[in-house]
């Protein structure tokens, strides 16, 4: 898959949004205000706030996977330090870092 | 904005519970159901509109039923909400097949694990 | 009704059995009214069902085995998963598979915080502890603690990598191979692979 048209590529620093979107979004609480990086491009999907709605006709949005490291995450806990998480952001929920 | 009670990650919780729990028929229904409704011929329920509904009737009903019972609820609410079916002839289905599993659970006939029952 | 496990506080909900029968009388009603509608059929209603019963274990085994013999399908299925699963024939429902792999540095970890996603079309059904409160609460955030709960104890110098799925792609970790993987065979192999390995609570 080209990065052509994307936003992002593999390697961009990138900052989790907060959008305070009310209803069924996918992006957990824990992630969001942190930065990390892609480590993926997954392609284009329906936008999961759309289809909890019933709106199938898109448009289709890019996914990222995006690494974080987990003692930035849950930086007051004593985790491991090359220790990582990755999830799957939706562009909208993305800035770059 | 306020966290939804469904996004627990990062949350304290107890030791991982590891016991395996079997599968019960009427959860196997809730599944096939659901799935049927949101095949590509039907789109009568998406998998994300059975999300809203279960991540917004209520931290109560959330926390007291089990999984495939939130689906469950979840469907129906979304069932009623789109006009495709209402409560009462819900109810009425409900009434209907109530006395006869009753009886059969009273009768210790009833098995959750194969759904087998009245038929 | 439902009440909370025994001694786990809220760690994993169940029906008791007038939950269960609840259960079975409400979804029996909505499987009536939506035959009466004639928006589905018993039939189909069965036939899901066997559908939903045929994934296993079993499938997800067949890849790791597979990959543990043939370093070009290996390479493959860390790239494309899906279509490397479908090429030996087990059906795959979900948009995307990606397999992580475990080496001797790295182990992974799949969750999901959010409700409970799993690659079903060639899992099956989760796993009960998958599908608790605490499996998706503490995952992210004390996976080592988790692993030590399922007998996973890891070194410094191993790094654990966490996935949630929770969006759109399902996950699969391809253990590593066992020293003696060129003098077993593939049903060996196979027996090998357990579904703990393929959600990564087993090393």
């Amino acid at each position: 898959m080209t990065f052509a048209d994307k936003r992002f590529a593999v390697g961009d620093h990138v900052h989790v949004l907060d959008l305070g979107k009310p209803g069924h979004v996918r992006i957990p609480m824990y992630i969001r205000h942190h930065t990390g990086r892609v480590v993926q491009y997954c392609g284009k999907y329906l936008n999961p706030e759309d289809l909890s709605v019933g709106r199938t006709e898109g448009p289709a949005v890019d996914l990222y996977r995006v690494v974080f490291a987990q003692s930035d995450l849950w930086s007051d806990d004593p985790v491991a330090p090359n220790d990582m998480l990755v999830i799957e952001i939706y562009d909208h929920w993305l800035e770059r870092a | 904005m306020t966290k939804g009670y469904h996004d627990i990650g990062g949350e304290s919780a107890g030791t991982i519970p590891k016991e395996e729990l079997p599968w019960l028929h009427w959860e196997k229904q809730v599944e096939a159901i659901r799935n049927l409704l949101g095949d590509g011929t039907r789109r009568i329920v998406s998998l994300d509109e059975m999300r809203r509904g279960f991540e917004s009737f209520g931290e109560e009903k959330y926390k007291k039923y089990s999984f495939y019972r939130r689906r469950l609820e979840a469907m129906i609410d979304i069932l009623v909400e789109k006009g495709v079916i209402t409560r009462a002839e819900l109810d009425r289905a409900i009434n209907w097949r109530r006395p006869e599993w009753e009886r059969a659970a009273a009768e210790g006939a009833l098995d959750t694990s194969n759904g087998k029952g009245p038929r | 009704m439902a009440h909370d496990h025994a001694d786990h506080h809220d760690a994993l909900i169940v029906e008791d059995d007038e939950g269960n029968l609840e259960g079975q009388i409400v979804i029996d009603a909505l499987r009536d009214v939506l035959i009466e509608k004639g928006l589905l059929t018993a039939q189909e209603v069965t036939a899901e069902i066997a559908k939903l019963e045929a994934p296993g274990i079993h499938q997800g085994a067949k890849i790791v085995a597979k990959a543990w013999t043939d370093p070009d399908y290996k390479r493959r299925l860390l790239e494309d998963g899906k279509s490397c699963i479908q090429e030996i024939g087990i059906a795959v429902g979900e948009a995307r598979i990606i397999v992580v792999e475990n080496t001797e540095a790295v182990h992974n970890l799949i969750t999901c915080t959010l409700c409970s996603c799993y690659p079903r079309s060639i899992l099956g059904q989760p796993p009960s502890w998958y599908i608790s409160k605490a499996y998706r609460a503490r995952t992210v955030r004390e996976p080592r603690a988790v692993l030590k709960e399922f007998g996973t104890e890891l070194g410094e110098n191993v790094d654990v990598i966490v996935h949630d799925s929770n969006a759109d792609m399902r996950y699969l970790v391809l253990p590593q191979a066992p020293a003696d993987v060129t003098d077993l065979s593939t049903e060996d192999l196979e027996a090998l692979v357990t579904r703990d390995h393929l959600v990564g609570v087993t090393r």
